[in-house]
């Protein structure tokens, strides 16, 4: 049964069927290849932590202690990317985020559950996994520290063996997308952060990956550098079709590049939907400010499904006179943070 | 395989020569570590000297036979020294979560951690060892034929793999215990043992320093073949496969603790 390479899908995706090894039709397995970029099937991670001891004794100690607490830093947690999309994976500090990335990624095995990457098992496979997958840790340059950025893209072309026509094509394409001329020559040890990250983004990018990992690509950063990895980001997905994991705690973030964002919290999944369904998590609201003749500002929070906008104010009109109206929007981050709130009081 | 020994060693290749060229514009700081490698070995030599001018024979071994054991643990320290110095950061980067970098590239993790430092401090030390070396042999007047040669240069390398699997066992120790910086410490000094023939030490030590840590691989074992050729042990010749299998574990015990590591937090 695991004679064929793509057992594992087939086990995975089509859960009624066999693996008919020697038998596997392509058109199959197409389907299921060229369908989704990330399936998760009820992933969990436990760590064991180690109580331990200070001191070089303490030390030596804990390398035959056997006192371990067990976290579930991931719990139960299913999901599927489609090829191409761009996902917002959200969560607090501490939510599981960075340890579901490492699954994928297959730094990390999971404890528990089935993960499928472009169609393989990253941790058995991590080696042509990452052949198919780029990662970009916020604050962490993958770089090589002391080289210009050249010469760091010529390194990776080579580790990826990467076609010299391939290399070339997406070289004009990071030109037609950023302004690459002030840090292609630089070291990376010279940059600024955001030039750095931009780099790094770059080099992530080089190798053509089905699926990129972004892992708080922003963070840290000016506004006008934000926009423009915004933009690189958002280009390079619709021009190369490329799969976006985006973890970010800049809503900003998420608004510009997200159709569709997931939230976890303590390890489990809370939220898996569209962004604009997310605005209605808490019913579909918003708020209406009036000024009134005497100079004062009365809200109203609107629920589109039960009250009239127009009659709101029409009513208020005959009232009391309205000089100025505003109608706000609840905005991601307020939707974001009631959930995150609301999931840790309950 | 397509990324056999061939692409390793090209990589290897065009990333020592991006690095040198970035170490060369870095003019003072290239000085500066150079003339630091010279003082060192130069006084290190010194000592080593008024050493032997006290004390002309120590157990049997005159002074050239020192110096020749001298030259050949400094040859034999130097790939440690140049190609493997960046595990002196492993606990570094382990503890800051750094590491996690390595893992995200389709070749060997051990390789790319390694490939990122080569350390020119170590050609220093080369041509001083390599000048005693030779002058030493020269003294003691050992015949240059095709067969010695090839012999010095099979065990400079077997003594090179022993130091080589001393540090990367000690490096990966990080993935276990905090305060690993202790082992690595601790095994690097052993190293200064290397220079003195084993037969000094008394038995608890002989045996320590050959089979728990193998330092007297690192020079003494393999140099017996030419500083007494009539009585060469039967370790020496061994050496070599002992010293390849040394280094492989030591390079699975490195890989087992980047498998084991849990990369927490970040």
């Amino acid at each position: 049964m695991y004679n064929c390479s793509l057992a594992y899908n087939i086990l995975i995706n089509i859960k009624t069927s066999k693996c008919f090894c020697g038998k596997c039709d392509s058109v199959t397995r197409r389907i299921i290849m060229t369908d989704k970029a990330i399936v998760m099937k009820n992933v969990s991670k436990e760590f064991k932590v180690l109580n331990r001891h200070e001191g070089l004794k303490g030390s030596l100690r804990d390398l035959f202690s056997r006192d371990y607490k067990s976290i579930m830093a991931v719990n139960n947690v299913s999901l599927t990317v489609d090829k191409g999309e761009i996902v917002g994976y959200l969560g607090p500090n501490g939510a599981g985020k960075s340890t579901t990335i490492k699954m994928m990624t297959g730094v990390l095995e999971p404890s528990s559950g089935e993960i499928l990457v472009n169609g393989l098992v990253p941790y058995r496979e991590r080696t042509k996994n990452s052949e198919s997958i780029g990662v970009v840790f916020g604050q962490r340059s993958q770089l090589w520290w002391a080289l210009p950025l050249i010469e760091s893209f010529k390194l990776l072309r080579d580790i990826y063996l990467i076609p010299q026509k391939d290399y070339d094509d997406m070289l004009d394409l990071y030109r037609s997308l950023v302004d690459i001329e002030p840090i292609i020559n630089k070291p990376v040890r010279q940059m600024s952060l955001g030039q750095r990250t931009l780099s790094d983004i770059l080099a992530a990018f080089l190798h053509n990956p089905g699926i990129v990992f972004l892992d708080e690509p922003t963070i840290g950063l000016d506004v006008s550098m934000k926009s423009r990895i915004r933009d690189l980001i958002k280009g390079l997905n619709e021009v190369k079709g490329t799969t976006v994991i985006l973890t970010t705690h800049d809503m900003g973030d998420v608004d510009a590049l997200c159709r569709r964002i997931v939230i976890i919290d303590d390890g489990q999944k809370i939220y898996d939907n569209d962004i604009d369904h997310l605005k209605t998590y808490f019913g579909s609201y918003r708020t209406l400010k009036m000024r009134l003749s005497d100079d004062t500002w009365i809200e109203k929070e609107i629920d589109e499904s039960r009250t009239d906008v127009m009659q709101e104010i029409l009513s208020a009109q005959k009232e009391k006179g309205v000089r100025d109206i505003r109608l706000e929007e609840i905005s991601t981050e307020e939707v974001i943070r009631k959930i995150y709130e609301g999931e840790k009081s309950a | 395989m397509k990324r056999g020994f061939g692409f390793y060693a090209s990589i290897y290749r065009k990333i020592l020569i991006q690095d040198l060229k970035s170490k060369m514009s870095y003019r003072a700081d290239f000085i500066i570590s150079t003339f630091g490698m010279i003082m060192t070995n130069l006084s290190g030599f010194l000592t080593f000297m008024i050493l032997f001018h006290n004390f002309p024979s120590i157990n049997g071994w005159d002074y050239d036979h020192m110096l020749f054991l001298y030259g050949f643990s400094l040859i034999a320290l130097t790939p440690v020294q140049c190609f493997f110095d960046n595990n002196w950061n492993l606990r570094f980067m382990v503890r800051s979560g750094d590491f996690i970098k390595y893992c995200f590239r389709p070749i060997n993790v051990f390789f790319y951690f390694i490939s990122e430092v080569f350390d020119v401090k170590g050609i220093g030390q080369f041509i001083f060892g390599l000048s005693t070396f030779v002058y030493a042999w020269c003294r003691i007047g050992i015949p240059v034929t095709f067969v010695t040669i090839a012999e010095a240069v099979l065990f400079l390398i077997t003594a090179s793999l022993f130091m080589i699997a001393i540090m990367n066992a000690s490096a990966a120790t990080c993935f276990w215990i905090i305060n690993s910086g202790y082992v690595m410490v601790i095994m690097f000094r052993f190293k200064d043992f290397a220079k003195y023939p084993a037969s000094i030490f008394n038995a608890v030590f002989k045996f320590i320093f050959t089979f728990v840590i193998p330092i007297a691989f690192v020079a003494y074992y393999p140099s017996l073949i030419f500083v007494t050729p009539d009585n060469v042990p039967l370790l020496t010749w061994l050496s070599p496969l002992i010293g390849a299998a040394f280094f492989y574990l030591s390079y699975k015990f490195w890989m087992l603790g980047v498998r084991r590591y849990d990369f927490t937090g970040s």
